[in-house]
């Protein structure tokens, strides 16, 4: 028996290196992978990036600020209410504004509508990534569509909002469009139940999520991973809870922290927690909305923001996204440098694809849910 | 609800194809095995039986050549359309009227596509892949046209004694041509995808084939037609309910109507068909259990012998990009694309006439005959010039074809329904699926059988 172990030892054969993109279908976009594989084990991961890098920073100092504001939505364009209200945060820092509460209640309003977008496009491409190429994918999209009308009514957008201004918020919705909310809200914890039901304890979804790409908590500090990842490993990391800004404090929600294993199945089941959180969120905004200005900066083309240094955090659909801002009082930005949560949280990679198989590569990065323009700006 | 109407457009989608598709074929069937001889003796008094034998001998060949495109051309489409609907969508409805066409315009691109192949490919085994792929799925089916067809005259000759065998034999050649193209891609893609098919078959043929064999077991036969035969008279007859091991029930339920052969009461046939009371009936009740699980089994073993989700991991899309065909484009993709849902019928067909009665309707005969005129209308029908000088049809002939296209295609709907389902299993745990569950299972759900058999009064 050692005999023919020590023979099995010696077939050891030649590893194989594939490069996993950037053409690969299910690369999220242009993300390259070198993996090293034995037979069909990842042995050595190595993520190479920049295919997408559009200078986004650089841009920043060779644009004006009213310029920069509607660019900064494409640098994450499944949220881009987030780094717009990152932006609009840091500079309202330095021209020490006030934002009226309507336009708060507005920013949380929509911000949380656009986590719900971002949630679900999520699920969608992460069945996708496990193989289930039909069906099911297609649902949460019908939902995100609703959401999308709503946003173009109140932004004139359906992705790329520029809504959040450097002091306010860009229109204000009618009535209408409240309650036409309203009737999304009411109905959207249904479809959540029903995505579960057909998603959630499907045998051949545990088996492909449970125990597959466990992030330890400590892992995911020391790489200063973010977002629902982090909270799906034990970490109550919510800046809405722990560090609150805007009108959060005055809303009554949970932060969502799955504690089990940190396997991908916890990160699945913390952005469904996380969806029916927004959605209460967006009832409570509703119930709480005060009238009022929603704008106190005017916004032409010659907009500037008082010199200084600012910086601004807000929590992303994928993490936290600081932005931090030099102004030396003219017409462009001295400087921007943004703080991105899907490069960060892309770093995890390597460290949980080293001995999976390879069908697991999809699975553990899509549950990571990383966007391609978000990792290279 | 809010998918009626695509559901409607769906069905006559169906209806419409399906009637083009079996008209074509039966046409062009007849016109070279009976239309064209009776032209010949008719108008050209030129009677030669040489000859009109060497006509019908073609026509299997023909209706396979019409056939297979055509049908793979419409099981496209439905699929497409079908997904459409699970997924909230409209389907391709543009290319024709409502999109019947679309499928013709993507087999006119994928013929004047470039045929590459790629540097590093071994050109010989590059292109035999897709040919070795296609050609069982072609040979393997010929003893099922006999059984599909009620054994017509014109398909007699396909028929083998051993068709079952022969069938499943031919369909585990596919294999080595998807190892052939993975191979010879020279992409590592289409190397694991290749190599990924091996292990799958390998593991999921013994399931399938132990699935057979019980219902082989219960018919007392490997001849495919006379496995068919025998499950004529209602579905209580079908090796998916028991194997024949419901005869009896059967033949009470129909004496009790006043409808029974003869002058047998309940309890004679009772004693004829299950000798030993108590003991019979249960062992009746554990072969229904025993060939519904078969059923299932084969139905997991097949899509997997064909690749489908939730099985299609040769050609994981997001993990492999396209696996064993990455490297293929234009005419042999197209080959490998037609030999897919080529395969995916034959396996239907296998499961129609081996489980579901072949084209037995599922109405027991009694019941039917007290349904008012359609006794008539059959007579009618066979007085009709289309059947009796024409020899067009035949009724029952054309009742068996309806009740084995809807049963063919039922179970066609339902994988694409899995595929719209289902995500994808992981390697490892699809051999460990097939190894540790399918085949000890199959195993004891066979010796049962063997055991359970001696009980009952069954087929064979």
């Amino acid at each position: 028996m050692a005999l023919e172990l020590s023979r099995i030892e010696d077939l050891k054969t030649d590893e194989m290196i594939i490069n996993m993109g950037p053409q690969h279908p299910a690369t999220h976009g242009v993300l390259r992978l070198i993996l090293t594989l034995d037979g069909e084990v990842v042995k050595h991961v190595e993520p190479v990036l920049g295919h997408l890098h559009r200078a986004q920073e650089w841009q920043g100092q060779n644009r004006t600020w009213f310029q920069y504001q509607a660019l900064i939505d494409r640098v994450d364009y499944l949220s881009g209410m987030f780094t717009s209200w990152a932006m609009a945060r840091a500079c309202e820092q330095l021209d020490g504004t006030v934002v009226p509460k309507r336009a708060e209640y507005l920013r949380v309003m929509l911000s949380e509508m656009n986590r719900i977008t971002s949630h679900l496009l999520w699920l969608g491409t992460y069945l996708i990534d496990l193989g289930a190429m039909f069906g099911f994918p297609f649902y949460p999209f019908r939902e995100r569509e609703k959401l999308f009308d709503l946003f173009e009514e109140v932004a004139g957008q359906r992705m790329m909002f520029n809504y959040i201004r450097i002091g306010g918020v860009l229109r204000d919705p009618k009535p209408e469009w409240f309650a036409q909310l309203k009737k999304f809200t009411d109905e959207f914890p249904d479809r959540i139940d029903e995505y579960e039901a057909i998603v959630t304890q499907n045998p051949i979804f545990l088996d492909r999520t449970k125990g597959v790409g466990i992030l330890n908590k400590q892992l995911a500090m020391d790489y200063g991973v973010t977002g629902p990842c982090i909270r799906s490993s034990g970490v109550e990391l919510d800046l809405r809870k722990t560090k609150p800004y805007s009108v959060y404090p005055e809303l009554d929600f949970k932060t969502i922290v799955t504690d089990h294993d940190g396997d991908t199945w916890d990160r699945y089941m913390a952005r469904i927690l996380e969806m029916r959180e927004s959605n209460k969120i967006i009832q409570q905004c509703m119930a709480q909305i005060p009238d009022g200005d929603i704008i106190v900066k005017k916004q032409t083309a010659g907009l500037r923001v008082k010199a200084g240094e600012g910086f601004a955090a807000v929590e992303s659909p994928r993490g936290i996204i600081g932005c931090y801002v030099t102004s030396t009082g003219g017409e462009k930005p001295f400087r921007f440098r943004w703080r991105n949560p899907s490069f960060c949280n892309l770093s995890i990679l390597p460290e949980l694809l080293v001995g999976s198989p390879i069908s697991d590569i999809m699975a553990i990065f899509g549950s990571i849910d990383i966007i391609l323009p978000d990792v290279d700006r | 609800m809010e998918n009626v109407a695509e559901i409607r457009k769906l069905t006559t989608l169906s209806i419409v194809w399906l009637t083009i598709t079996f008209s074509a074929v039966w046409v062009a069937c007849w016109g070279l095995g009976i239309g064209l001889p009776m032209l010949l003796e008719n108008v050209f008094h030129y009677d030669n039986p040489v000859l009109v034998e060497t006509l019908r001998f073609f026509v299997p060949a023909l209706s396979i050549l019409v056939f297979i495109p055509i049908n793979a051309m419409f099981m496209v489409l439905l699929e497409r359309r079908a997904l459409a609907i699970f997924t909230v969508r409209k389907g391709p409805n543009r290319v024709g009227p409502d999109g019947y066409l679309q499928t013709m315009a993507d087999a006119v691109k994928l013929l004047l596509k470039e045929d590459i192949t790629p540097i590093g490919a071994d050109a010989v085994m590059f292109t035999l892949a897709p040919i070795v792929f296609f050609a069982p799925s072609i040979i393997g089916a010929v003893p099922l046209l006999a059984a599909v067809t009620s054994n017509h005259p014109f398909y007699q000759s396909l028929n083998l004694p051993t068709g079952i065998f022969y069938v499943l034999a031919a369909s585990a050649i596919p294999v080595v041509a998807l190892v052939m193209a993975g191979w010879a891609s020279n992409n590592k893609y289409s190397l694991v995808g290749g190599l990924r098919s091996a292990a799958q078959a390998i593991s999921y043929e013994i399931p399938l084939v132990m699935a057979i064999l019980s219902v082989c077991v219960m018919a007392g036969t490997l001849d495919m037609v006379k496995i068919a035969e025998q499950q004529a008279g209602g579905f209580l007859h079908w090796n998916f309910f028991g194997g024949g091991a419901l005869i009896g029930l059967d033949r009470m339920i129909a004496a009790s109507m006043g409808a029974g052969m003869g002058a047998e009461t309940g309890p004679d046939i009772s004693h004829h068909f299950y000798p030993y009371d108590g003991i019979s009936g249960v062992a009746a009740i554990i072969l229904v259990i025993c060939l519904v699980i078969s059923f299932c089994m084969y139905l997991t073993g097949a899509c997997a012998e064909i690749n489908r989700i939730p099985f299609d991991l040769p050609e994981a899309e997001s993990e492999l990009v396209s696996g064993y065909n990455t490297e293929y484009s234009g005419m042999k993709f197209a080959i490998f694309f037609l030999a897919e849902f080529t395969n995916l019928f034959v396996v239907s067909s296998i499961t129609t006439v081996m489980f579901l009665g072949g084209g037995d309707n599922p109405i027991p005969p009694y019941i039917l005959d007290k349904i008012p005129g359609i006794s008539s209308a059959i007579s009618a029908l066979r007085e009709s010039p289309i059947c009796s000088q024409w020899h067009f049809i035949n009724p029952e002939m054309l009742f068996a074809t309806l009740w084995v296209i809807f049963k063919v295609y039922a179970i066609v709907f339902f994988a694409i329904l899995v595929r719209g389902t289902l995500p994808r299993f992981r390697i490892d745990q699809l051999i460990a699926f097939g190894w540790k569950r399918l085949i000890p299972l199959s195993l004891i759900v066979f010796l049962v059988l063997v055991f359970a058999r001696g009980f009952v009064v069954c087929h064979g």
